[in-house]
């Protein structure tokens, strides 16, 4: 794996970790950070021995959000950062392989967004979230598209207009988290998540998720197109072809237990 | 528009550009003059079967421009062979000289500069070729080069392109044309069957023409560099797209599935392109993919991962012209550099898909 400034990467068999790594801000994310995160997505999904990308940040704290020394102090700020890094939240989100965000302590602002791009969620029980953007004065990036689809729209105003902090247990109850654990269980318990995850089949993976995300946002006849488009290449992957296989042999034996029992009877008889 | 597209892309920052290459200066189109809606299709054919009327308007077509015979006391007449041949020859040397025209104008050429010209048509089997008879109607000059590619269907602009471009790569300076016009309601047959149903209700008439040269003086600014293709092809669906026989007229034949079978092998040629130039597919700026109808559609778009935005022409001119066959892409292309959203460096690709069962690509460098 390639060596980041604002990144730790590791590799254990197929499953790449990354650890948001600014330890002296906080894990701030800086334009630094996300062009890491940009390269490493895309070298991820070139990766053939690779099924899942796991996001963490240090035992203490995900991301403390936005790293606001960025901006220029004294002249007009364009729009061309904010825009790489919701292009670097969209790549996440579509990344050809599961994506798990694994959160302990405080999450705010973008590391709530990333978290939000990731196709599964776990956080340790003294994990917070929060938007504090709209309190300060600015906006939460695309979050605000993602999390109301997680939510709710009325949930989603009240996180994300009043700021206030959400506990892990909370987020887990409204679905933003698929698991809440204790600090000395998270590791086990992210090992487990992981392994809920496979096997992978990363056209399946690709087609399913881009489907649920449209699912908020299309006609029915529309998005009824793009399922059998994409059924259309699940039913004919070589995956479903060893399943088809599978279930054939499957018959043949339990056709000849069937005869082989009948005659067994005959005899008995 | 909002640009979604990668701000930066180190790849496309590394991409070997030519200093020169055959590029694509100026595109025309043309149609009939009548349009019709689906609701008007149907109404000319008194359709009354509700299957064939509901599949006319779940097609994603609002209009389409046709060369459809005045009906006589209200019925529709029973064209001949013949009728249809000479419908398809009549069409073609109305709307292709249009196209032409259109395409010349804006570079000051007339046909008398063209040193190559290539036509391409499927609807409507004529000897001698298209070429011949434009050149008399045109004034070309007697020298000009040509080649007439037949029968190919709808994946043929990009057949057609890599003869223009070879052309032009040969003789820098000297002036390629292709001519793409199709004439579709030359090929249609009303048998009220749902295998005619579904042709009729998706192609459009309509022609494109593009010139291409090659010269040191041009830019991106002029048009864009054809830097390469990559062909796929799908022996094993030969025949999933093909003229048939219906008693003396050819008759259109779609397999159910083949929108599909092409969507879920789209993406090799695809990738072949882009990995030669060391690309993916989220460099690309442009993508000009053919309006086969809505199924295809959405079986490309999910399988290469594009957005929406990414098929905006290539659904916009289903809607508005129907499939127009080898032109369509051609329209597509003209839409999107009338959107005056290319920038230097930009990278574009092309796919066309037809009978064969083909997949043809073509990779274009601003």
């Amino acid at each position: 794996m390639h060596a980041y400034d604002t990144l730790r990467v590791t590799q254990e068999g197929n499953v790449v970790t990354a650890f948001l790594a600014r330890p002296d801000s906080r894990n701030a994310i800086n334009m630094r950070m996300v062009n890491d995160l940009s390269h490493l997505i895309d070298a991820i999904d070139d990766a053939k021995d690779v099924a899942v990308l796991v996001l963490r940040g240090s035992p203490d704290v995900f991301t403390c959000g936005i790293d606001l020394h960025e901006f220029a102090a004294h002249e007009k700020r364009n729009i061309y950062g904010l825009q790489k890094w919701e292009q670097m939240c969209r790549e996440l989100e579509r990344l050809n392989k599961f994506t798990v965000a694994a959160v302990q302590g405080e999450c705010t602002g973008g590391g709530f967004q990333l978290m939000l791009s990731c196709d599964t969620r776990l956080a340790e029980r003294r994990a917070v979230f929060c938007f504090h953007e709209v309190k300060l004065g600015f906006l939460p990036g695309m979050a605000s598209f993602r999390l109301a689809k997680y939510i709710g729209l009325g949930r989603a105003k009240s996180i994300i207009l009043t700021g206030r902090r959400v506990r892990a247990e909370e987020a887990l109850s409204w679905g933003i988290l698929d698991r809440v654990c204790d600090q000395v269980s998270f590791d086990e318990a992210l090992m487990e998540t992981v392994n809920d995850l496979l096997p992978f089949h990363p056209v399946a993976l690709e087609m399913a998720r881009r489907l649920l995300d449209e699912s908020y946002a299309t006609s029915y006849e529309n998005y009824l197109g793009h399922f059998l488009a994409a059924q259309y290449r699940a039913i004919n992957s070589e995956a479903f072809d060893r399943l088809v296989a599978s279930a054939a042999r499957q018959e043949k034996a339990s056709e000849a237990g069937r005869t082989g029992a009948g005659r067994r009877k005959a005899r008995e008889e | 528009m909002i640009e979604t597209r990668r701000i930066v892309s180190p790849r496309k920052a590394a991409l070997r550009r030519p200093a020169q290459g055959p590029r694509i200066l100026s595109v025309g189109t043309a149609t009939p003059p009548r349009k019709y809606t689906q609701e008007e299709v149907l109404a000319f054919f008194h359709e009354a079967d509700p299957r064939i009327r509901s599949l006319f308007r779940s097609s994603h077509i609002n209009t389409r421009y046709l060369y459809l015979p005045d009906p006589v006391d209200g019925r529709v007449v029973e064209e001949t062979n013949e009728e249809l041949l000479n419908r398809h020859l009549d069409g073609a040397l109305e709307i292709g000289p249009q196209a032409i025209e259109e395409c010349l104008r804006p570079l000051g050429l007339a046909p008398y500069d063209i040193d190559f010209l290539c036509c391409v048509t499927t609807t409507g089997f004529l000897c001698p070729g298209i070429s011949a008879h434009l050149i008399k109607k045109m004034i070309f000059r007697e020298n000009v080069q040509r080649s007439d590619i037949l029968g190919m269907g709808c994946n043929a602009a990009v057949n057609g392109l890599q003869a223009v471009t070879a052309f032009a790569r040969a003789n820098p300076g000297k002036v390629a044309l292709l001519l793409c016009v199709e004439i579709c309601s030359a090929a249609y047959v009303h048998n009220r069957s749902m295998v005619t149903a579904v042709v009729n209700s998706l192609f459009g008439d309509g022609a494109a023409a593009v010139v291409v040269r090659q010269d040191a003086a041009d830019t991106w600014q002029q048009g864009p560099i054809v830097l390469d293709f990559e062909p796929h092809i799908i022996p094993e669906a030969l025949l999933a797209m093909r003229y048939t026989i219906d008693g003396t007229k050819l008759s259109f034949f779609l397999a159910r599935d083949i929108p599909y079978e092409i969507g879920a092998n789209v993406e090799k040629p695809v990738n072949r392109i882009l990995g030669r130039h060391g690309l993916k597919r989220k460099d690309i700026d442009h993508w000009i993919i053919h309006s086969g109808g809505a199924k295809v559609i959405d079986a490309v778009e999910y399988n290469l991962g594009l957005t929406d935005h990414d098929m905006r022409h290539t659904v916009g001119i289903l809607r508005n012209f129907g499939n127009l066959s080898s032109g369509s892409i051609l329209f597509s292309f003209k839409e999107l550099c009338r959107e005056e959203v290319i920038g230097e460096g930009d990278v574009g690709v092309t796919i066309a898909m037809g009978p064969g069962t083909s997949i043809e690509t073509a990779l274009l460098l601003w």
